[in-house]
């Protein structure tokens, strides 16, 4: 398997002591972990904890004062056709209002030489053959959830980015993201999410970073982080609270 | 060519872009049939004014290729900035810009063109004459409105929300001319975009001030590198 190989070769993500301020807010500071291939890897903190800006600047929609993130040693910025490396989900479908789901997806998978049937392999795939055609305006926060991981989807990935991936997700649309999450980490896949709910996480991750203040906490593997206080929640909480 | 094509697609699909390239090909004709047939100006002449204000097409186009990557319908909404979309499948900016002010040129390029030969067919039909030059005077007017919906195209890469570069813009170039009243009083604004510009296909300038026609493409040309400089500048820099 060919593909195999290229999905191996196309994972880590290094984020290496990243600062970022804003005017005279610092919302990062030193912030360094790494995301392996084969693992799930939750990344948690407080809301305004500084997931967000981490994984924008990891996308290279913002820039950082200091340091650097890097996928597979370069970064994202400098990968010419980066859905087939790396599929991501930030703050919702990043579909305009007056498209079709299709049509969305149509000039995504273009963009990066992708073809239409694929275009209607990852509709089938995130259970949106019913709204597809229909405009995103009309669609429900979870079906823009599902929109967003269809196009992240399109160029196959070896590397999963998702920004708070159940919020607005009904129970199935959940249990969906789970399954997936773990199939794609089990093939080989690097999975990074981000979230502000353990109770979601504890289930599906391998790896944990914790963030609060634009701090790292906490890091290691699920193990590490929770060992000595329980669970992850109560983990999650003696962390972010000092 | 990939990107171009698909900033093209992304252009065309939008009803506000769409609406662009009515006004464009539909505005002049429109004052055409209201307007009384003037004795004093050719036929020809009367007809390049007319497709004049025909840019507020080519101006709603620049702003709307830029503003409908920014637009945000809250937290409730399943459609969200698609700026976002755009740099995760296109990461590097300056190939996106550069991409999206093709696309936008060739759609307002086709749509000056189109406007231009429906009007000049109507007049030939009528037979009028159209005088010397008139291929000259219509590429003038193509790119005119190329250039201006690229300097829309960079003011609204300062602004990201649409609504001032069009509220300036549309109302400059059609109800109230601010331009044109300042250079009233100073002979310089002459050398504004949209005074100098019309030059490339105007005979008889309104105001007055002799600029040829290479001469009014060049001062417009550098008004346009100078906005499409800074608004990339702008966007290179700062956070998406």
């Amino acid at each position: 398997m060919r593909q195999g190989l290229i999905r191996l070769h196309c994972g880590v993500i290094e984020i290496e002591n990243v600062s970022k301020r804003r005017g005279r807010v610092t919302v990062l500071d030193g912030v360094s972990f790494v995301a392996r291939p084969g693992r799930v890897t939750g990344f948690i903190g407080p809301n305004g904890a500084g997931k967000s800006s981490t994984l924008r600047i990891l996308l290279g929609l913002d820039h950082a004062q200091e340091g650097r993130a890097l996928v597979d040693g370069s970064p994202f910025t400098a990968l010419r056709r980066p859905l087939t490396c790396v599929g991501a989900v930030l703050d919702g479908s990043g579909a305009h209002r007056s498209r079709t789901g299709r049509a969305h997806l149509r000039w995504v998978a273009a963009s990066n030489g992708l073809s239409r049937r694929r275009v209607e392999e990852v509709i089938e795939l995130a259970g949106l053959e019913s709204a597809a055609g229909k405009h995103v305006r009309g669609y429900s926060l979870g079906m823009g959830r599902r929109l967003g991981l269809a196009a992240a989807l399109l160029g196959d990935p070896g590397v999963l980015v998702l920004d708070e991936p159940f919020n607005g997700l009904d129970a199935g649309g959940v249990r969906w993201v789970r399954d997936l999450v773990r199939t794609r980490a089990r093939a080989g896949g690097t999975v990074l999410l981000s979230s502000h709910l353990m109770s979601e996480l504890a289930e599906i991750v391998d790896d944990v970073v914790v963030i609060s203040g634009g701090r790292i906490a906490a890091r290691g593997t699920l193990d590490d982080v929770t060992g000595g206080h329980g669970s992850l929640e109560d983990a999650y909480f003696a962390l972010t609270s000092s | 060519m990939r990107l171009v094509w698909v900033e093209l697609c992304k252009l065309l699909r939008l009803p506000s872009a769409r609406a662009g390239v009515a006004l464009g090909l539909l505005c002049a004709p429109a004052i055409a049939a209201v307007s009384a047939p003037s004795e004093r100006s050719a036929a020809v002449d009367v007809a390049f004014l007319e497709l004049m204000f025909g840019v507020i097409g080519a101006i709603l186009l620049g702003v709307v290729a830029v503003s409908s990557e920014y637009r945000d319908d809250g937290e409730e909404a399943a459609s969200t900035r698609q700026i976002v979309a755009s740099l995760t499948a296109v990461p590097s900016r300056m190939r996106f810009l550069a991409a999206k002010a093709v696309a936008l040129a060739l759609t307002v390029g086709t749509t000056a063109l189109l406007a231009t030969a429906i009007m000049l067919t109507l007049l030939a039909g009528t037979g009028e004459n159209l005088g010397p030059g008139v291929v000259g005077r219509g590429v003038g007017l193509i790119v005119y409105w190329v250039l201006t919906a690229l300097i829309a195209y960079g003011m609204t890469l300062l602004t990201r929300n649409g609504i001032v570069p069009l509220v300036v813009l549309l109302l400059n170039s059609s109800v109230v001319s601010f331009t044109y009243l300042l250079s009233r009083v100073v002979p310089a604004a002459n050398y504004f975009p949209d005074l100098a510009g019309p030059h490339m296909f105007l005979r008889d300038s309104p105001s007055g001030v002799e600029i040829g026609p290479v001469t009014g493409g060049l001062v417009m040309l550098g008004w346009t590198i100078a906005f499409l400089a800074v608004g990339a500048y702008r966007f290179q820099r700062s956070d998406a």
